[in-house]
């Protein structure tokens, strides 16, 4: 009877994980979709239409509805014409900056590879496990980093001012935003391409070396095959992000620089939800297309990790040979360049919240934090309630987002049809934007959904943990399938034999053999509970369940508070030491994130 | 304490047939080997008793039919090559894990069992040990304690010895039997090793591509070997291919194929005790040690030149060129065999495999 009961657990717990996916996911994002496309109760792609037609939001290309035929003609024109420019509309925007970023993004992480593959220095595997750190760090804190940073009261503004140098404008403008999404993406562009370089054998470029290739020509036909599918998937994802970045473009770019994202929640924000969910729905299908050429292509490229050898790195520093050897300055140079874009914005948040105007030291900001309490006035944001409920959503998230991570993983390493499920499970999170996730909460979970007749509604603070373990939970995953995998399948069975069920056996040995995985997971999950901002934006307004994130936003926005940053940047300091936190314990327990 | 049935058992991979049509009775108490190369679907047959794959036809009864029993509720032990023990756990640990489920012998405590179980691989005094500290010998000994511990029905060993290097794996071979017999209990041996079946087994199972080729005692598998995939995997051996060229006397021509394109060749002709048909294809096999060098008293006798002699120790492996053969032939002798000599043999020891 116990081991009835004990085997009716795991088909009871994946049937409860995909019911749960289903509700903080998949409900709220067909809810989106179905209000684009269901009008009055009938199916119809009028509105979906009226905005492909619409110049402001398709620019030039909106004739490819309006008017298909004049199509070739106007090309033809416009190349005889001279290439004029032409109107991007909001999507070709979009689009455009994303692709700009991807561009920066991989300018900036690919010599970073090539450092880290070759050479060897000293804090050369610490720097190369901190290009995850990106990923845990809140994109509203990193913001407002570029924003202490590059401001009119900035870091760099103040430096300059000091040796006599007039201001200059950095913010709202688009380098702005793509240097910040560099920094968000350059490490992941790194990160996939080192990975990948690493995994060259070096018996492989010694063969061709010893038929007679140059290292010129060994490079491009052993290397280069290995790094260009990483390269690309890397250059892929990023615009995949970028085209659905929020934060950053809205409080770097604002109304003038808005990408769809922006727009979004700019028309939520004025209460027009089917316009905003008639252009989730088409910005939705974009990334999901963009997703899965992705998944074709990783599918297709996943080559078998060699056991060999990696190539041997040559040594970074020599003395003071080294500023005799111009690859060495360059390097040198580099890093000089990938330090002022990574660690400028860190530090200046940091340096920002402990400088009053006039350039003293102040703890004033702080105090500030804790003095905020007091005050009742309406429509305030007091830090505290903050961070608390920042960390009570993040304890939220664990709760079922670490379940429903472990059960996927069962599910995917399983193989079989349950995995392929699992992975459709898994990679759409990654491609629908928190903005989408949160508006579709927005429609089902708090306004309600009617059940089997019942009406069924959440409080916002539910509807915040439904969108954080919406995002969270492929992290736990992507962290916990990969060490069950590598589990030995015979240690569970060995356990089978013995007389332990399906889910003794995953109790009593498997998951305390990856511990370690699972705890890297949960803190992957909490750190990106800690730092969710786009959906958590959408459903926090209006009720006392704001984070920390959002309680930056307002910060930033609100000039009300002085001429400084000072409240946001003493905040963004708070959620940059507990992500940096969850960072040193993924670290420390070997946690992982490939796409 | 039961038997294993094996009725018709189909197992496929993804469409790939694993094993076909395999019907195998293994005696209460009997040790029993299957044994084949790599790939030939030994280790699936064993994992299917074991209830870790799915038949796709077919029944295994233990004591009664298993269809649809999960492995847990099987009562079978199980060992592996690489010893799966659960690292995290001690050796006392280890062992005592099936007795969390399943209860140790009436009047016996489950730190007793543990202890006796110990005791009998030799362990008596490593209970506190972890499994990472163990000799892949030692590893192997708590892995066949822990297996023990819930008293199976049945034990299965998959290629427990492979791992392990060749001195230690005849010592070990020893100690299992020797368990084997004093506890009496159904056991299934997987190994690709033919020597190790023969000298552990009861009774062996040649397998090859996923069917039975022979079952029998180890004597009767290497003395008379059913088919020709058995009489070449099985210990060192001669096969040539001939036609009968007369009933009486009868005689097999070696040098001549059925495709007839060949004459037959006076000097290739040899005699057998009996044979039905002429012109009928077939394959003989005789077994190094039934060959002699230059013994002129032997009932048939080839002239053959040495190519090469390998020295095992107790014999010399010599290789003869023989028209198109190369037999291997046994010698005792002091010296290595050089250059011409003479090859004899009793036309008993030729054995007809049937096929050509």
């Amino acid at each position: 009877m116990r081991a009835w009961a004990e085997r009716a657990v795991l088909p009871a717990a994946i049937l409860a994980t995909l019911a749960t996916a289903f509700v903080v996911f998949y409900l709220p994002v067909l809810g989106v979709l179905s209000s684009a496309v269901v009008v009055t109760g009938e199916l119809t792609i009028g509105p979906v239409l009226d905005v492909l037609r619409d110049p402001f939001y398709t620019g030039a290309a909106h004739g490819i509805v309006t008017d298909p035929l004049a199509v070739p003609g106007n090309v033809l024109g416009w190349i005889t014409g001279g290439f004029y420019g032409v109107s991007f509309g909001l999507f070709g925007f979009t689009a455009y900056q994303a692709a700009i970023s991807t561009v920066a993004s991989v300018a900036l992480g690919l010599p970073g590879a090539f450092v880290l593959a070759r050479f060897e220095f000293p804090g050369r595997r610490t720097l190369r496990s901190l290009t995850i750190l990106p990923f845990v760090l809140p994109s509203i804190m990193v913001a407002v980093g570029f924003v202490a940073m590059f401001g009119r009261t900035g870091l760099l503004n103040d430096t300059l001012g000091a040796v006599g140098l007039g201001p200059i404008e950095v913010l709202y403008t688009l380098p702005a935003i793509i240097i910040a999404h560099a920094f968000y993406n350059a490490p992941l562009v790194t990160r996939l391409v080192t990975t990948a370089w690493e995994s060259v054998d070096r018996r492989q470029v010694e063969s061709a070396r010893s038929m007679g290739a140059t290292p010129l020509r060994a490079f491009r036909d052993v290397v280069l095959p290995t790094l260009l599918p990483a390269l690309l998937t890397a250059a892929l994802l990023t615009f995949i992000f970028t085209f659905m970045s929020f934060p950053i473009v809205m409080a770097l770019g604002g109304l003038e620089l808005a990408t769809v994202e922006v727009w979004i929640y700019d028309r939520v924000q004025s209460l027009n939800i089917s316009e905003a969910a008639t252009l989730a729905t088409i910005e939705t299908a974009l990334s999901l297309g963009l997703m899965y050429l992705y998944l074709r292509y990783e599918a297709r490229q996943r080559t078998a990790g060699g056991a060999g050898q990696s190539l041997p790195r040559m040594a970074l520093l020599r003395g003071i040979d080294t500023l005799r050897s111009p690859l060495r300055l360059a390097v040198l140079a580099y890093g000089l360049l990938a330090a002022v874009v990574f660690i400028g914005p860190l530090a200046s948040l940091i340096i920002e919240s402990v400088t009053a105007p006039n350039g003293a030291f102040t703890t004033a900001y702080y105090e500030f934090l804790l003095a905020q309490q007091a005050s009742t006035a309406v429509g305030t944001t007091r830090p505290l309630p903050a961070i608390v409920n920042s960390l009570v959503f993040g304890a939220g998230t664990l709760f079922l987002a670490v379940p429903m991570g472990i059960v996927v993983a069962v599910l995917a390493t399983r193989g079989g049809r349950g995995s392929r499920v699992a992975e459709a499970v898994l990679s759409a999170p990654l491609a629908v934007s928190g903005i989408v996730v949160g508006l579709g909460l927005l429609q089902t979970v708090v306004f309600g959904t009617v059940l089997f007749g019942y009406r069924l509604t959440a409080a916002g603070p539910v509807a915040i943990v439904f969108a954080h373990a919406a995002a969270a939970y492929p992290f736990v995953t992507r962290n916990v399938a990969p060490a069950l995998g590598g589990l030995d399948e015979r240690v569970s069975e060995a356990a089978r034999s013995l007389g332990a069920t399906r889910l003794r056996a995953l109790l009593d040995v498997e998951l305390p053999l990856i511990a370690a995985a699972v705890l890297a997971g949960a803190a992957f999950a909490f750190a990106i509970s800690i730092g969710e901002f786009d959906s958590t934006v959408l459903l926090a307004e209006g009720v006392d369940s704001y984070t920390m994130p959002v309680a930056l936003e307002r910060y930033v926005g609100n000039r009300s508070l002085g001429p400084n940053l000072g409240p946001a940047t003493a905040m963004g300091t708070v959620l940059l030491a507990i992500t940096g936190l969850s960072f040193v314990a993924i670290d420390r327990l070997g946690g992982r994130w490939e796409p | 304490m039961t038997g294993v049935s094996i009725e018709d058992l189909s197992v496929a991979f993804d469409g790939v047939p694993a094993l076909a049509d395999v019907t195998l009775r293994v005696e209460e108490g009997e040790f029993f080997t299957l044994v084949g190369p790599s790939g030939c679907g030994k280790t699936t047959l064993l994992r299917t008793v074991a209830g870790f794959e799915t038949p796709d036809a077919g029944r295994i009864e233990i004591g009664e039919d298993v269809a649809g029993v999960p492995p847990e509720d099987r009562n079978v032990g199980i060992v592996f090559q690489d010893y799966a023990l659960f690292p995290h756990m001690s050796v006392r640990e280890n062992v005592e894990y099936g007795l969390r489920y399943r209860d140790p012998p009436p009047g016996v405590s489950a730190a007793e069992r543990v202890q006796n179980l110990l005791e009998l691989v030799d362990m008596g005094g490593m209970g506190g040990r972890e499994p990472a500290n163990l000799s892949g010998g030692q590893k192997q000994r708590i892995a066949l304690a822990r297996a023990l511990a819930p008293s199976p029905d049945v034990l299965l060993l998959d290629e427990p010895l492979s791992a392990l290097d060749a001195s230690l794996r005849e010592r070990l071979r020893v100690v299992i039997r020797e368990i084997q017999q004093e506890l009496d209990i159904t056991t299934i041996y997987v190994t690709h090793d033919q020597e190790e079946a023969l000298a552990i087994s009861d009774r062996v199972a040649v397998v090859a591509d996923g069917r039975i080729e022979q079952v029998g005692p180890p004597e009767t598998i290497y003395r008379e070997p059913a088919t020709r995939f058995v009489a070449s995997f099985v210990g060192d051996n001669n096969l040539m291919e001939g036609v009968v060229v007369s009933t009486d006397p009868p005689q097999v021509d070696v040098g001549r194929r059925t495709d007839g394109l060949s004459a037959g060749d006076p000097e290739t002709v040899l005699p057998l005790d009996a044979v039905d048909a002429v012109d009928r294809g077939l394959t003989l096999s005789i077994r190094p040690e039934a060959i002699s060098i230059d013994d002129e008293t032997a009932p048939v006798t080839v002239s053959a030149t040495v190519e090469a002699a390998e020295f095992m120790g107790e014999s010399y492996r010599v290789h003869c060129a023989w028209h198109d053969y190369t037999l291997l032939v046994r010698s005792r002798a002091r010296e290595a065999p050089s250059g011409d000599v003479t090859l004899g043999f009793d036309p008993s020891a030729l054995r007809i495999l049937e096929g050509e």
